[in-house]
């Protein structure tokens, strides 16, 4: 129930649009591993999956499953299912007709694919609800049943297309569990697409960003994180910090004055943007020896359970989180570090920079 | 129960009942006349009752005209069903040009009184040696066309076609999806649409008369022609009774054998096996 996927070159133009969809994507999950793609609404992610499935055709490129291409072969013979956001159940089916339905496809006999669809119910944590129509389910139910019926039939990769963001956090917490779970049973090779952050941190081993048709990076989520590619992907992962500069050798001067980067880390020389992430900043006290800069805070608001407070040094705004209960007060003036482990330069980008902490913060993920 | 509750619930079972009576109380005087055999003016009432109107008929070839009735009305269905699908189906997602148009034109007929369809047929089918009953059959379709499409078509607009990319995601084969999927979940469609089209045949006087030529008789020209007489009433009365039966016994087949099917399905203990609670052996894989 594991195979090694490559996605080569995948291009896709929709007839009635201006833009690709999809441009020359590249992307390869090692058997039994979880991708999840992330990217802003119309990126292309859904397109992607939809190639991967063989619901729609690639303009160009091939999808390779174990090395073998599988672009001549219909959705049916691709050993690919998918869970979507909406379950899809087949509602004149019970629940457990339903789960039977891909066994009975691979040529089960009734009551055998009844038998397999009776332990997935098992697995999905819902025994005996094989008698139910799908209309007397909740929807986190009706999502265990579409996840229970994608996995029997046995397929050599999942695809996942935010299969959990119609549900509130409690139940998406427990289908995120659920879905460990899953993959521990079942090691089964996952492309997940989703919107959540910190859900692609969770359940994926590795996170693919997609930004206008093309993957912009793909590796471990944490890298993502601290070490992105481009400010793109930076400002989609909610990096707010970008202070302009120009490189030269080995450091970063900029109105913060000179700042030196981690050994190893490479840059090309000139004009250039350092970012860090505003959870990696600290602010010190005024006369600490770490203290990179110092300025005055002028915004303080609260960001769920942290603070996010702007400081103000030499002109150039920063911004960080704070553990509540912090006493920050607008006005104060404050040291600021910027570890150096955590800093990361990129070549400039016209694009306009991330908000400020206090102005409506300009929305990338929808 | 709250006095509002109540009043509803009176409201609701008041109209059920004054519904019922507007629709059965026509039909009183019809079955009261196919089992009388005189009923002189201005009694209330047949001042003598019988079956002479039943057994007349039957002496009269009805049985014969009751047959041909329910092969048109079959033909029909079987004929404008399918049709009506496959143009509701283009219509919803074949990306037509001019599908305007060409709903218009396939609801035409239901507009275009069948005289303006027939008369020129009737000679046209006549010289190609069509005959009668395929003649009949085919010009049918056409009128019972616009109903089955509008059926269909509403069906067609509430009908998720992702359901079948995530069956054929699972494995079915495009006839697995046809069999397993659209055709079940269209069911109830396809059954009304069918309905509408069978009623359409057996219930038509125009069409079959005036391309039949009066040789293929029905049991509405069967009706038409003992209505034509003067003391026939207790034939007449019969005949429209065994006219109504075939489609009721329809409507009422079709809603218990729902019935049953809900029941069956409700009921239904599908697993003989229950396995214990999967552990983390791999017994899936």
């Amino acid at each position: 129930m594991t195979a090694a996927v490559d996605l080569v070159n995948l291009t896709r133009t929709y007839p009635t649009a201006s833009a690709p969809a999809l441009k020359g994507v590249d992307l390869t999950v090692e058997p039994g591993q979880a991708v999840a793609v992330l990217g802003p609404s119309g990126s292309g992610k859904t397109t992607l999956l939809r190639l991967a499935a063989g619901l729609d055709a690639p303009d160009d490129g091939d999808i390779r499953l174990n090395g073998a291409s599988v672009l001549h072969l219909p959705p049916q013979r691709r050993g690919i299912a998918m869970v979507s956001q909406r379950p899809l159940l087949f509602p004149h089916m019970s629940v457990l007709d339903n789960v039977a339905f891909g066994p009975r496809m691979a040529g089960a006999g009734r009551m055998q694919a009844r038998n397999t669809a009776t332990r997935y119910l098992e697995l999905v944590e819902l025994p005996g609800f094989g008698r139910r129509r799908t209309t007397e389910l909740s929807g986190g139910q009706q999502q265990r049943i579409a996840l229970a019926r994608a996995l029997a039939a046995t397929p050599q990769v999942l695809l996942l297309d935010e299969p959990f963001s119609a549900l509130d956090s409690e139940l998406k917490s427990q289908m995120h569990q659920l879905l460990l779970e899953l993959r521990a049973v079942l090691q089964p090779t996952i492309i997940m697409v989703t919107h959540d952050h910190h859900e692609a941190m969770l359940l994926a081993d590795s996170v693919a960003i997609i930004i206008g048709g093309m993957l912009q990076q793909h590796g471990p989520a944490q890298s993502l994180f601290t070490h992105p590619q481009s400010l793109a992907v930076s400002r989609f992962l909610g990096g707010r910090n970008e202070i302009s500069g120009e490189m030269r050798g080995r450091a970063f001067h900029c109105k913060l004055g000179v700042l030196r980067l981690a050994d190893g880390t490479a840059c090309a020389q000139g004009r250039a943007v350092m970012v860090i992430r505003q959870e990696a900043v600290r602010l010190v006290e005024l006369t600490a020896t770490d203290a990179d800069t110092r300025g005055i805070i002028t915004h303080a608001v609260a960001h769920g359970a942290r603070t996010l407070v702007e400081v103000c040094a030499e002109g150039v705004p920063l911004q960080c989180e704070v553990p509540p209960g912090t006493p920050i007060h607008v006005g104060d003036h404050v040291g600021v570090a910027l570890p150096v482990s955590q800093r990361q330069v990129l070549l400039d980008d016209p694009c306009p920079a991330p908000s400020r902490v206090g102005t409506p913060a300009v929305e990338h993920v929808h | 129960m709250n006095r509002r509750t109540t009043r509803a619930a009176v409201t609701a079972t008041a109209t059920q009942w004054l519904l019922s009576a507007w629709f059965l109380l026509p039909m009183i005087p019809v079955m009261l006349w196919a089992v009388a055999r005189t009923w002189p003016a201005p009694l209330p009432l047949p001042s003598d009752w019988g079956f002479s109107g039943f057994l007349d008929a039957l002496h009269d070839s009805a049985t014969s005209a009751f047959g041909a009735s329910l092969i048109l009305g079959t033909l029909t269905a079987v004929l404008a069903t399918p049709a009506g699908a496959m143009a509701a189906y283009a219509l919803a997602y074949g990306h037509l040009r001019g599908h305007r148009s060409l709903s218009v034109l396939l609801i035409a007929p239901a507009f275009v009184p069948p005289f303006v369809i027939v008369m020129g047929l009737n000679v046209t089918l006549l010289r190609l040696h069509v005959p009668s009953l395929a003649g009949i059959s085919l010009v049918l379709m056409v009128t019972a066309i616009p109903y089955t499409t509008f059926v269909m078509r509403s069906a067609f607009a509430g009908y998720d076609v992702t359901v079948e990319d995530e069956a054929r995601m699972l494995g079915a084969s495009t006839r697995a999806v046809l069999t397993r999927v659209r055709l079940p979940l269209l069911a109830p469609a396809l059954a009304t649409s069918a309905f509408l089209a069978f009623l359409v045949g057996w219930s038509d006087y125009i069409v079959t008369l005036l391309i039949g030529g009066g040789q293929f008789v029905t049991v509405p020209i069967r009706i038409a022609a003992a209505a034509s007489g003067t003391g026939n009433e207790p034939v007449i009365a019969a005949l429209s009774i065994t006219a109504a039966a075939p489609p009721l016994l329809l409507l009422v087949t079709v809603g218990l054998l729902s019935r049953q099917r809900r029941r069956r399905r409700a009921s239904a203990n599908p697993v003989t096996h229950t396995p214990a609670y999967l552990t983390a052996s791999g017994a899936l894989r």
